[in-house]
């Protein structure tokens, strides 16, 4: 019985962060694609685009670091 | 077979990977779409810039809510003490429910506030002028999208701290109805407030995109967003009464 609840802790894990990657991907493509847009139209604010590209990425990306997170601790704190 | 605290754990654990990976998918995508109006703003309107970031970090803020619901569920599940035998199988289901309801109840809310941000950030790049009605409308509408999130919230907490252990002397019929009564209440709010959260978002969204191009009628359009949000949540009300009778009138 052990070991069944040991396989579902890892079976969590895959589930959390597989679905859990899925969103952040998906967003930080889209910014990325609408600052290669923005940047195309006006190339001479291409570093002010690219920043805020980036601080909305790493924004996006904290979801995917809890599900990172969560998975981490099913596999090792449990 | 002999019921043990495992049973419990096997639940628990599933119960928190399912919470917070499904909540994650829609944060992560509108928290991007956000970003990447915003980006796309900036294009339009350099000058701007400091608003149009500060902006999108309040946006993507708020749409983060349902996820950070998610995670504290999630940790609760894992950490809050749960794994004791005498939960029976009540709570076998009751663990597994919580994590589905907020799971999947964080996943309109976070599509629709990240919509309704994407077109409020659009909007603002078309007018900067009008960033502080347009910021203020946006964050009622995002608001009215999170309250989903709060109802699935709500019964998740639930489901952890107020449903009954299993008394020792019923029958295997009555452990199996209580306990899919309580997995239903899970799934019924996780799933209910899909729609409601995605809709909510969109008449926000819309009417903040509306509100740029046509500043003067800004009223009106608050008004009728309010309403549409009002008959779009309903379904959710449904679901979150239904879920508050399967739990408590069974």
């Amino acid at each position: 019985m052990e070991q069944i609840a040991r396989a579902s802790a890892l079976l969590g894990a895959g589930i959390c962060m597989g679905l859990g990657a899925l969103g952040p991907g998906v967003g930080e493509g889209f910014v990325a694609g609408k600052a290669c847009e923005g940047i195309a139209r006006s190339p001479e604010n291409a570093g002010l685009l690219t920043r805020t590209m980036l601080i909305g990425q790493a924004v996006s990306e904290s979801t995917g670091i809890y599900s990172l997170v969560i998975s981490l601790l099913l596999i090792f704190a449990t | 077979m002999e019921f043990s605290a495992d049973f419990i754990r096997i639940a628990a654990y599933i119960g928190a990977g399912l919470s917070v990976g499904m909540a994650s998918i829609s944060a992560g995508v509108g928290e991007g779409y956000t970003a990447g109006h915003a980006t796309y703003a900036l294009m339009r309107q350099p000058k701007a810039s400091d608003n149009l970031v500060r902006n999108m970090l309040v946006s993507q803020a708020v749409t983060e809510t349902g996820a950070i619901f998610a995670l504290v569920v999630s940790l609760l599940l894992i950490f809050g003490g749960f794994f004791t035998a005498e939960g029976g199988w009540y709570k076998v289901a009751s663990l597994l429910a919580a994590g589905i309801a907020i799971g999947f109840g964080s996943i309109g809310p976070g599509f629709g506030s990240g919509y309704t941000g994407g077109q409020s950030l659009k909007s603002i790049g078309r007018m900067p002028k009008h960033s502080n009605a347009i910021m203020n409308n946006m964050l009622i509408g995002q608001a009215l999208a999170q309250t989903d999130a709060i109802f699935a919230l709500v019964i998740s907490l639930l489901l952890l701290y107020s449903t009954p252990n299993q008394p020792s002397n019923v029958t295997a019929g009555t452990i199996i109805a209580i306990s899919m009564a309580f997995l239903g209440s899970g799934i019924v709010i996780g799933l209910g407030t899909f729609g409601p959260g995605i809709a909510i978002g969109y008449v926000a969204g819309r009417t903040n995109d509306m509100i740029g191009r046509n500043p003067r009628q800004r009223g009106l359009l608050t008004r009728t967003m309010f309403l549409g949000a009002a008959v779009s949540e309903s379904t959710a009300i449904y679901s979150l009464v239904i879920a508050l009778l399967l739990i408590f009138a069974i």
